[in-house]
């Protein structure tokens, strides 16, 4: 009995110490998504961090890609937003406007704001400012792999540079032959099995469209309407639903990734850079990556991912800018990111990755990056203008009219700036 | 009758004069009931109701909240994929009705019979009505898969290869059909004990009066079973109904209301404005038009079914 009592009061006060500790502690909350192999790299990043700032305890918050955004809204509503928070670049301009995050180029380190790809600051910054509101150490692209063993058997050109790249007419000429081959089930996954609610439609159809020579939005009006309902934009979603309606486009239902898997049941695939990893695995020599094809007079890409901002409640967004320039530096995770095929966003970081260089087997990928690639619309609109162009691309996918869809579409787009009174101030830059 | 209103209207005032304090007790015993009701039910509606009527975003923004009339939903009735989410779960009430209520009554009727095991049995049919929806949509997600999923697999079995994969889930024209297979599975154990309680509930005298005036089974199920079950067949089917209009997880998780819109109801229509566009005024003004519809469809069915002496 006596014995119980002793330990008990030695666990009591043992608790009483952490709890002591705990509070002496400063704590900063890390809102954030990612696979389970990201979160556990960001653990670790933050048990070294503490180690190196034992004053500081970082927390948590771990928010599901696919219901990012709600959770994030619903943050706000709690009035809990957290210090440090990951989002995706698009949607930016919308929470710099609805004022939540805060400019960060004082709050990071010097060495690594030069360290930073133009692409990478282009993603971070909101364009009324000009600042620059969030960093990562990545970006992204979206490229075209190829089966080397079937495009060889249907004698396909393989482009060696941007420049290039296959024409629209080549590109559909070699669908059509790969949909007569052998082996090939699908001549192209354009990975639909990511779902019709994830930023996967906009972020790698959108450059389609923009390929094929209009957009989702004017860019200096902020109108949607004669944009993405013009004939360049319903002439490009018509192509693509001709290629889903032959069968030569991997259904959603058929899961995420038919390229790689057994048998290779798919010819190409429409591919975010973060495939090339599993697929090389797969497919070893057989892999080849090819710029995305010109649409129209130019070819386009997409950029711009998951990055690390700092919101306007923060107590401590001296802490907060510490943790993100540490977690940004961090070897251990840099090697994590890397051996995910991660897409180079800091000089020193590209520098590390053979897979991006000059000859590298992704060079075509960070090609892409200074040559084609055009953000989605920085405009706080946007999670409008995704919603409605996602609608669209689901109702032309399976046998909607491609101009009623797009009309639609803008209406909804040009309907919403309108209930927000055209988000000024973005109305007067005309 | 004039008569006979004014007794029971002097009874009252007695009643009432004779137990004050005990008019005190009631009031206190309904309170509670009456204050959760008012804070969780009466004052979100008269709030939504209001909300409908602004331009109210999800979050806080710059720009200032305006009273919009009845904009909001004067453009939900505009808004053609309004009236196809409405379509679709008026589609789906359709057939998820038969296809529940009547699984649902089957089992119970089965399991009304003394069988061994029977509370094991039951037990069992109940199981997927308490298994969260969720893991239901993620495990029949699997089922479903196009092209070698088990449903595949098995009906090219069973035809010897003559039925082509059907993409389940995939096809505007089966996604639907797909959503109240499932649907009618997870829910029908709900169903199935109120049938039960319901089939418990009937005197056996019933059943031994018929039997010596010599009915056989199915008399006795169509002239004892079934005027007995009456309340019940009303009950489940205005739940059943109201249930059905709310549709929401399965779509959410399987469909996100694709493919063509063939899967979007009006509550995933709601959220998607609501928290995707970010439009609460709108989102709101959708709800109060789904609690109207709702109400509606409840009072019609309720007199239709007062008009057949339930």
């Amino acid at each position: 009995m006596g014995k119980r009592l002793l330990w008990s009061l030695v666990l009591s006060s043992a608790l009483a110490a952490t709890w002591a500790d705990a509070a002496e502690k400063t704590a900063i909350q890390v809102m954030h998504q990612g696979d389970p192999g990201f979160v556990a790299a960001y653990g670790k990043v933050a048990e070294r961090f503490e180690a190196a700032n034992p004053d500081v305890d970082v927390q948590f918050i771990y928010a599901p890609h696919d219901a990012y955004n709600e959770k994030f809204s619903a943050a706000v509503m709690a009035k809990q937003l957290p210090d440090v928070m990951e989002l995706d670049a698009p949607f930016l301009a919308n929470y710099v406007w609805s004022g939540y995050l805060q400019p960060i180029k004082p709050l990071i380190d010097k060495d690594v704001l030069d360290d930073m790809t133009e692409s990478n600051i282009a993603q971070g910054t909101y364009p009324i400012d000009k600042d620059l509101y969030a960093i990562g150490l990545t970006d992204s692209s979206v490229v075209l792999y190829g089966n080397k063993k079937y495009l060889e058997a249907i004698g396909a050109r393989i482009p060696k540079s941007v420049d290039d790249a296959w024409t629209r007419a080549e590109f559909e000429t070699y669908l059509e032959k790969l949909s007569k081959l052998d082996g090939v089930k699908w001549p192209i996954d354009t990975f639909r099995g990511y779902g019709i609610k994830t930023e996967w439609i906009t972020y790698a159809y959108g450059p389609i469209l923009q390929s094929a020579g209009c957009d989702l939005i004017d860019r200096k009006a902020w109108k949607s309407e004669g944009t993405l309902d013009s004939d360049a934009c319903v002439d490009a979603l018509a192509m693509m639903q001709k290629w889903v309606k032959n069968g030569w486009v991997v259904p959603q239902s058929a899961g995420t990734n038919q390229f790689y898997a057994e048998g290779n049941p798919a010819a190409l695939a429409l591919g975010g850079h973060w495939v090339y990893a599993e697929a090389v695995a797969a497919m070893k020599d057989n892999l080849v990556v090819l710029p995305l094809p010109k649409f129209g007079a130019k070819s386009v890409s997409p950029n711009g991912t998951w990055i690390w901002a700092i919101t306007k409640t923060s107590k401590h967004p001296d802490i907060a800018a510490k943790f993100i320039s540490f977690l940004l530096k961090d070897k251990e995770y840099r090697a994590y990111v890397a051996s995910q095929s991660g897409y180079p966003g800091l000089k020193s970081f590209a520098a590390e990755s053979p897979l991006y260089a000059d000859g590298g087997p992704m060079a075509i990928a960070f090609e892409q990056a200074s040559k084609t690639a055009v953000a989605r619309p920085p405009h706080p609109a946007y999670p409008t203008i995704t919603s409605a162009f996602m609608q669209a691309v689901d109702e032309v996918f399976n046998g909607g009219d491609p101009r009623e869809a797009l009309t639609t579409a803008a209406k909804k787009i040009d309907q919403d700036i309108e209930d927000n009174d055209g988000y000024p101030p973005f109305d007067d830059e005309q | 009758m004039a008569m006979q209103q004014s007794t029971s209207s002097r009874s009252a005032r007695i009643t009432l004069r004779r137990d004050k304090g005990r008019l005190m007790q009631e009031a206190a015993m309904l309170a509670p009931a009456i204050i959760l009701l008012t804070v969780f039910l009466i004052v979100p509606f008269l709030l939504s109701f209001w909300t409908a009527m602004t331009n109210q975003p999800l979050v806080p923004r710059p720009t200032p909240v305006r009273f919009v009339w009845f904009n909001n939903f004067i453009r939900t009735f505009q808004d053609d994929l309004f009236w196809t989410a409405l379509w679709n779960v008026s589609r789906f009430t359709f057939w998820i009705i038969p296809a529940q209520c009547g699984l649902a009554f089957a089992t119970a009727l089965l399991l009304h019979q003394k069988l061994p095991f029977r509370n094991l049995l039951r037990g069992m049919f109940f199981l997927p009505a308490i298994t969260s929806m969720v893991v239901v949509c993620v495990i029949w997600g699997t089922l479903f898969q196009y092209p070698t999923g088990p449903f595949n697999q098995i009906l090219g079995f069973l035809s010897g290869g003559a039925i082509q994969p059907i993409d389940w889930l995939g096809d505007p024209e089966w996604a639907m059909f797909s959503i109240v297979l499932l649907s009618a599975w997870q829910a029908y154990g709900f169903q199935m004990i109120v049938y039960l309680a319901g089939l418990q509930g009937i005197p056996d005298e019933l059943y031994d009066a018929a039997k010596i005036d010599g009915a056989n089974a199915f008399r006795r199920f169509w002239h004892v079973t079934m005027p007995g079950l009456r309340p019940t067949h009303v009950f489940v089917l205005v739940i059943t109904t109201i249930q059905a209009f709310k549709l929401y997880t399965q779509v959410a998780i399987l469909t996100q209301g694709g493919p063509k819109s063939s899967t979007e109801t009006v509550v995933h229509y709601m959220v998607r404005a609501g928290f995707e566009e970010q439009k609460m005024g709108y989102a709101s003004a959708v709800s109060v038009i789904l609690f109207v519809i709702v109400l509606i469809i409840a009072l019609i069915q309720r007199q239709l079914l007062r008009r057949f002496d339930v």
